[in-house]
């Protein structure tokens, strides 16, 4: 076991982890934060993606112990007092969501973009969710709610 | 398991030396962690880069540019310097895996997980590069031409040596790059066929030019007839697609079942070159 100090959603921690397992185990079998998801565990859906020190990643490809010291964000840090975000506001809205699986990577992907850039094109948002694979609701819902998440979100000024 | 975070490239081989072999050296980890879960690969001790201070950034330097060994994809990708002059990098860069996986991956470790049609390494492949590495023995300068073993397969060996950084002598004017693929998507899968290519014109002649192909055998292929055929000629429509042609001389084809059979591959690789020399003429202002 190793010593681990990590932020995650705002939370600080310092406990004893097992340095082989993956960053993905320990948010959700530490944590119990099991809105991130495993799909496939090597990289190639996304579902598992969380924000580390600012930009997204497959967390079922990070080390659990590369997180020391890091900043992570999953999708339960985004509602704000029960109060959901803009960008899950707007999955509900416009149908981005069936079996909800994929869903909560693909938030976090968009987060990761909008954080860093407010006003994106469709490429942008493409590329940004490129790493996400969904297997229910195709791409088109759900690259327009990122869009109007970031309209929504230029508006309110956030 | 044991996990080491290095903070400096000398750490890390310090680490590396300790263990005896017995440690292996990772950057970002996008191959290795598969291969972990997957039982492909068993690690007592890894040593993670990506916090060693020497081994990040991108610079100039002595008219090289100089990568780091663990800077990511996405550094690569974006950054100012690599666009300037080597804007195909910064496409290969650009290609790798999805934004989640080039946010962790490094170029260095494309190149050793010596996968043949690996983007990023594709990329760089004719671009000159050199690796800086690390030894107990000292430092030794390896050409990227001879950084392959195998498909898989690197000529280093990552228990006990560590890559602290790419150098690229720096381009021309009359120096071009370009960097090509033939995809089924853009995210999250490999090519059917990959080409790179960089070139000197000088006074309206190619003065040498390095073209190189995935997946056609070992690491990225150099297409050697079409590279002679080029030498002191004009870069002219017809002499771009006969070089296309001599290209696929050099090249080994094989039958993919997601990715395109033999004599697809076959019939497209010819196309492939030309475009990429086509795009190096446009770039060069002569077509
Ligand atoms: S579970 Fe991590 S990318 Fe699929
Ligand atoms: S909603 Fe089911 S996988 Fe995307």
């Amino acid at each position: 076991m190793e010593n681990l100090n990590v932020t995650v959603n705002g939370k600080f921690y310092s406990v004893q982890v097992d340095p082989s397992i993956r960053l993905v185990d320990f948010i959700r079998d530490n944590l119990f934060l099991t809105g991130t998801k495993v799909g496939c565990g090597k990289g190639e859906c996304g579902a598992c993606t969380v924000i580390m020190n600012g930009v997204s990643v497959n967390s079922c490809l990070i080390p659990v112990m590369r997180a020391e010291g890091a900043d992570i964000e999953t999708i339960e840090g985004l509602s704000d007092g029960g109060r959901l975000h803009p960008i899950q506001e707007e999955f509900i809205e416009k149908g981005a969501i069936q079996c909800g699986f994929c869903t909560p990577g693909m938030i976090m992907s968009a987060k990761a973009l909008l954080d860093q850039n407010i006003n994106p094109t469709v490429d942008e948002v493409r590329e940004a969710l490129g790493g996400n694979i969904c297997r229910c609701t195709g791409y088109v819902k759900i690259e327009e709610a990122v869009l109007c998440a970031a309209e929504r979100m230029r508006n309110e000024g956030k | 398991m044991k996990y080491v975070i290095a903070r400096t490239a000398g750490e890390a081989l310090g680490a590396l030396t300790l263990e005896n072999g017995k440690a292996l050296i990772m950057a970002g980890g996008s191959d290795i962690m598969v291969e972990l879960i997957e039982e492909k690969r068993s690690e007592d001790i890894l040593i993670d880069v990506t916090q060693a201070k020497d081994m990040k950034g991108i610079r100039v330097e002595n008219e090289h540019l100089v990568i780091g060994a663990a800077a990511t994809m996405t550094e690569i990708h974006t950054n100012p310097i690599v666009k300037e002059y080597f804007p195909s990098l910064a496409k290969g860069t650009g290609s790798v895996g999805s934004l989640q996986i080039r946010n962790s991956a490094t170029l260095a470790g494309n190149v050793v997980s010596a996968q043949p049609a690996a983007d990023g390494a594709m990329a760089l492949a004719p671009l000159n590069a050199q690796f800086v590495v690390l030894t107990t023995q000292g430092t030794k300068i390896v050409p990227f031409s001879e950084m392959y073993a195998g498909i898989g397969k690197s000529s280093l060996d990552p228990h006990r040596e560590v890559i602290k950084e790419i150098r690229i002598p720096l381009s021309e004017p009359d120096e071009k790059a370009s960097f090509i693929r033939l995809e089924l998507r853009k995210s999250l899968s490999l090519p059917m066929l990959s080409v790179s290519a960089m070139l000197k014109y000088k006074e309206g002649r190619v003065e040498w030019s390095r073209i190189c192909m995935a997946p056609v055998g070992v690491g990225p292929v150099r297409a050697l007839k079409a590279e002679e055929y080029l030498w002191g000629k004009e870069l002219t429509p017809t002499v771009m697609a006969k070089a296309g042609e001599l290209a696929a001389e050099n090249a080994a084809f094989r039958s993919n079942p997601l990715r395109g059979s033999k004599e697809y591959r076959r019939h497209s690789l010819p196309v492939l070159v030309r475009r990429a020399l086509e795009d190096i003429a446009d770039q060069l202002g002569v077509l």
